[in-house]
This record gives structure tokens, sequence and C-alpha cells, in this order.
């Protein structure tokens, strides 16, 4: 059904996903004068970074041929803890960080080797855990709570000679994700069980532990993606992840990664974010009333897919 | 995913334990439940159980066509808020309007539905973004529709009949779920629609290359999803009174979670009508416990989570015992 080339796509030409970004960068440009201020620009991308990290690690299960739906309220639950105990000790920031770090880690973790255990279809338990992390968020509680520390607004929202410090985080995350997912052995790997499961276990590649360090990096990347989020609100506020998971769906979707896995693309999913925030700021900028905004935003998805599509699809 | 399509006749043959599963895990439950509190067997709660159930129930029964093709249908839940909210709009409070009003948004949800099944069949895109996209897209003309308040108020007679109960016991919603079960039951096995739909599903490349119409399946497949979506609304809508703004918010996640529990694979080709309809009525039993048992909303939301897990985990082990399914 597909190509044997699983390693063909890292020498592809830019995803499609490039000119409609180019396009509507351009129609901003010409129309919207602000648009093209400078702390516009850096204002895109600052917003564009909790989405851009929750994307790339989706990137990993989903090249896989798996999906982490609970990534969202992953995001929420971090959130408030991060903020509650940043609150509670604020002489211990650097430790809850890492505290948070490894929570989310552990939640990704306790995803993969529970579909590894339980042979459970990974959409259906990601989406109990979903609600399970929903239900624990507001057990601790139904409002905003807590502060953030200066370090994290800086992560969020500073700026070092100039460059936003998230879009250097973005950076630094994007370069990792790249050569892990295509150009290194493990990412060949989690290819090819995207491709294949079953040629894959058959090839003697370990699916439990792609599967394992697959979700560990879905959750890994969301507690980043949480810090993120309580940097840019200031608080812990409990619906803060709510829906993330589709949008980063959407974002490695339309960035050229087929939902059904086996094949990747980190530029492109960085495409697409940047696509999905370039278009949010022009719609803001030349004031669509929000509900509009809602409704155009929907249509762009479709048309984006309608015109990235790869043309070899099974009708799925 | 794509591994497990390569018997169709055995799938569609087959009434081993995997069909079972999720009625075995229906009768634990029950049991638990009757454990929990005797109420649970009295006729009434059934019933209201049953009546609860309708909204879901119904979209559900649209939904399974869709995912027997291999595909999913995210944009249910928008559907379902759409219909109510747009039934209740053309109705306005009069009575001459109630035909008008449900036929409206049925023709409305079917029609979403056909766009569905026409981009995904002629555009051969991912059915997953597809529906996402378009459940925003529709999220987004019910809202500018509504302007962010509730609006509409439904026909005198409509909530009164749906609600009423039948031979003093039986609520009119039941009956009607029980017949749109019945009807996808028909549509699933009677027809040729319903069984190119499992032919399809199994293995598509080869339904291609044997002649069957996938595109034309593929498209009536989204539009029955959206019907049913549609009617699920208009269920929604009968019991709750009010429209609201987006009271299908987040039902497409019960739909599909029901549906799979169902025994519907994400791979297409296996599963039936009544099995999704035994999912529904896990779900809300499940949910129904955490009820019974006076859990704060919070904890009902995590066990909600764990009981969608462990039932499908359940389910998923004596499937495997039957030696009939694997995931992945």
């Amino acid at each position: 059904m597909r190509p044997l080339a699983i390693g063909s796509n890292t020498d592809q030409r830019p995803p499609r996903i490039y000119w409609a970004l180019i396009a509507l960068i351009v129609v901003g440009v010409v129309s919207v004068p602000q648009f093209r201020t400078l702390s516009n620009l850096a204002n895109v991308l600052d917003q564009s970074a909790t989405l851009a990290v929750l994307a790339l690690g989706q990137a990993f299960v989903i090249a896989g041929g798996l999906i982490d739906l609970s990534v969202g309220q992953l995001v929420g639950l971090i959130t408030v803890i991060a903020c509650m105990m940043f609150e509670a000790f604020p002489g211990m920031g650097l430790l809850i960080i890492v505290g948070c770090l490894t929570l989310a880690a552990v939640v990704g973790l306790i995803n993969g080797e529970l579909i590894n255990r339980l042979k459970m279809p990974p959409l259906i338990l990601t989406f109990g855990m979903l609600s399970v992390l929903q239900g624990f968020i507001f057990m601790l509680t139904d409002r905003s709570v807590g502060v953030t520390l200066p370090a994290i607004t800086f992560l969020s929202n500073g700026r070092l000679f100039g460059i936003p410090v998230s879009l250097l985080l973005v950076a630094a995350i994007s370069i990792a994700a790249y050569h892990a997912l295509q150009r290194s052995v493990f990412g060949w790997h989690l290819l090819a069980m995207g491709n294949s499961a079953d040629s894959a276990r058959k090839a003697g590649l370990s699916l439990f532990a792609l599967t394992r360090t697959a979700y560990l990096v879905s959750g890994l990347c969301a507690g980043i993606a949480a810090l993120l989020v309580a940097g840019r609100l200031g608080t812990g506020f409990p619906n803060a992840g709510n829906g993330f998971e589709l949008d980063a769906i959407v974002a490695v979707v339309l960035g050229g990664t087929p939902l059904k896995g086996g094949r990747v693309s980190v530029v492109g999913i960085l495409g697409a974010v940047l696509f999905l925030g370039v278009l949010s700021n022009l719609l803001n900028l030349l004031q669509v009333p929000a509900f509009t905004q809602i409704m155009v935003k929907g249509v762009i998805v479709i048309v984006a897919i309608l015109a990235d599509r790869p043309g070899r699809l099974a009708p799925a | 995913m794509s591994a497990m399509a390569e018997n169709p006749k055995q799938a569609n043959r087959l009434p081993s334990l995997e069909k079972a599963a999720v009625w075995i895990v229906l009768l634990v439950l029950l049991a638990l439940a009757g454990l929990a509190s005797d109420a649970f067997f009295k006729l009434n709660y059934l019933t209201n159980l049953l009546r609860q159930a309708a909204p879901v129930g119904i979209t559900a029964v649209g939904v399974t066509f869709v995912m027997l093709l291999r595909g999913v249908d995210l944009s249910v839940g928008a559907i379902v808020s759409m219909s109510a909210v747009m039934c209740a709009l053309v109705m306005g409070g009069k009575p001459e309007n109630l035909w008008i009003g449900i036929v409206a948004s049925c023709a409305c949800g079917a029609l979403v539905g056909l766009a569905n099944g026409l981009l995904i069949a002629y555009g051969k895109v991912s059915a997953f973004i597809l529906t996402l996209g378009m459940s925003i897209v529709v999220y987004g003309l019910v809202q500018m529709s509504t302007g962010g308040t509730a609006r509409g108020i439904v026909s005198p007679g409509f909530r009164e009949i749906l609600n009423g109960r039948i031979a003093g016991f039986m609520p009119v919603l039941v009956i009607c779920l029980l017949a749109a079960v019945v009807v996808g039951m028909i549509l699933q096995s009677r027809t040729v629609f319903g069984r190119s739909i499992y032919l399809i599903g199994a293995n598509p490349a080869a339904a291609r290359v044997a002649g069957l119409p996938v595109k034309r399946v593929t498209v009536i497949a989204y539009a029955v999803s959206g019907l049913f979506a549609a009617l699920g609304g208009l269920a929604l809508l009968a019991r709750t009174g009010v429209s609201g703004t987006n009271p299908g918010q987040g039902l497409e996640f019960d739909v599909l979670a029901a549906v799979v529990l169902g025994g519907t694979t994400f791979a297409g080709g296996r599963g039936s009508v009544g099995g999704t309809f035994a999912g529904v009525m896990v779900l809300l039993i499940a949910l129904n416990l955490a009820n019974v048992a006076g859990l704060p909303f919070a904890a009902q939301l995590t066990i909600k989570g764990l009981i969608i897990i462990a039932a499908s985990a359940a389910h998923s082990w004596i499937g495997s015992r039957s030696g009939g399914r694997q995931n992945d």
C-alpha cells in the first residue's frame, strides 16, 4: 500500500502548508498596517509557542500510528499544580519545574504502558485519560489558583537580545524533535511502526518500547507547554488546556503528517503552527467577530486539508 | 491499524465471544449497579436511564455506519447543537411551525453529513480532520445565529409528546431510541448499503476492485450519520426544552466512546448497531453509578474516564480470548 522507503520523507520538498502561510502573510502585509510591525511578529511567535511544543509532542505519537487526546487536560493539570506549588513554595522554583515536567512525563508513560498492557485502541484510552485528568483538575480547584514565578513569565513573554525566549525554546525542541524523528534510528523504527505495526513486529522491533517512548515524549511536551501557559496566564486556570489536543492534532496533520502515521515532517508542523498563529492574529487585527472567526478557522482547516492531500489516501 | 482487515467474511459471520463482549460488560455493570442500589431494577429507573440515553444513543447509531467504513465523524456534536438550536429558532413557540422545525433540522443535519461525505469520498482527505474542521464551521455558524445567548422557543406540544409515556410507563423518547436502533439494524443487515459498508470497511481496495460503489456508499454513510445526529439533537431539545447555545458540546466524544465500547473498531469492517446500543448503555450506567454513589462532579469525571478505560480493556481482553480481535 505504501512505498517501501520509510525515510524518503526526510528529503521532500517543503510541505505545501508553506504556500498557504506565504499567501496569508502577503495578504496581511498588504492589507493590515499593524501586521507589519516587529512587535506583532514577536506577538505571533509568543502565542504560537504553546501550540508548537504540543504539536511536536503529538508528532511522536502520530508518527507511530498512535494518538494522544489527553495532552490538553494534562496541560491544564500541570498548569494548576505548578501555579499552586509556586505560591506555596516560592523558594523552590527549580525543583517544582523539574517535578512538574517529571509528573507530565509519567502521565505520558502511564498512557503508553496502559496501551501496551491492556491492548487498547490509543484513541479510547487517551480519551478516558482526558476525562480522568479533567476530574483531577476539578478535584484540585474549580477556579484560577496560584501565581507564577518571574522566571516562568520570562520563559513565555521575555526577550533575550530582542528575540522571544519562547522562540528559542521552540527552536531547541524542534531541532531535537527533527533529529529524533527524522534523523535517528529511533525515528526510523517509530515510522516503521506507523507504517505497519505488524511488519515492524515481524522485523523484530519492540513495539512496546516505541509506544512507551512516544507517549513519554508527548507527556513531557505537554508539561513544557503547561509551563508556557502558566507564564502567559500568570495563574493556574483549570480550563487552560481545553481543546488543545485537537489544535495540536490539526497542526500535525496540516503540516503533512498523515493521521495513520508512517510519515512525519517537523518543518511542516512548524509551518502549520505558524499558519494557524498568523491566521488568528490577522482575524483579530481585522476585528472579525469571535463567532465568525471560529467559522473561518473551520473553513480554513477544511480548505487546507483539501489542498494538502497526498492524493493516494484510502477513504478513511 | 490497517493490518486487521484480512478476513471480511469471517468478521461478518463470527457470532463469537467477541461480539458478546460488550454485552458481558453491560451485564456485569448492571449487576454492580443492582448491588449499589435496589432502585436500579425498578422499571421506572430503567426507562429513565434509556430516556437519558436517547440523544447519545440515536447519534451513535449513525456514527456506527461511518466507523464501520473505517471513517470517523467528529462533527456530530456540532450537528446535535445545530439541530437543537435551529429547531427551537424555527419553531419560535408557534404550534404551526412544529413540523417545519423538525424537518428543517433533519434536512440541515443530513446536508452537513452529505458535505462531509462528498469531501471525504471525492477529496480523499482524512475523515478525522475534515469532520473536525466541519464541526468548527458548524459550531461557528450556530454561535453566529444565536449571537451567544439562548434563543428560540419550542412549539407547544413538542416537549409534552416526546416526554410523555405510552401506557403509563414507556417514555416516547425510549421508543424513539429503540426505533432508531431497529432502523439502524435493518439498514446494517437487510440492505445492500449495509452489506457494502462491511465489505468496504474490511478492505477498501478489494471492494473497489470488486466494483462496489465505494464513493456512493461513503457519501450515504456520512449523510446517514448527519441525519441521525440531527435526530439526536431533537431528542436533546425535547429533554431539555431550551436549546442553549451549544448543547451538543463534547457529545461527539461520548458517542465515539460508546461506538468503540460497542465493538466497532477504528479499523472498520467490524461491529454492529446492536453493539453500539450496548456501548451507550455501558457508558450511561457507569455515569449513573458514579451519580448514585453521590460523588462530586470532579470525581465523576475521573470515574467516567476510568470506566471507559476499564470497560474497553475488558472488552478487548474478552475479544482476544475468542481469538478474533487484535489491536495493533
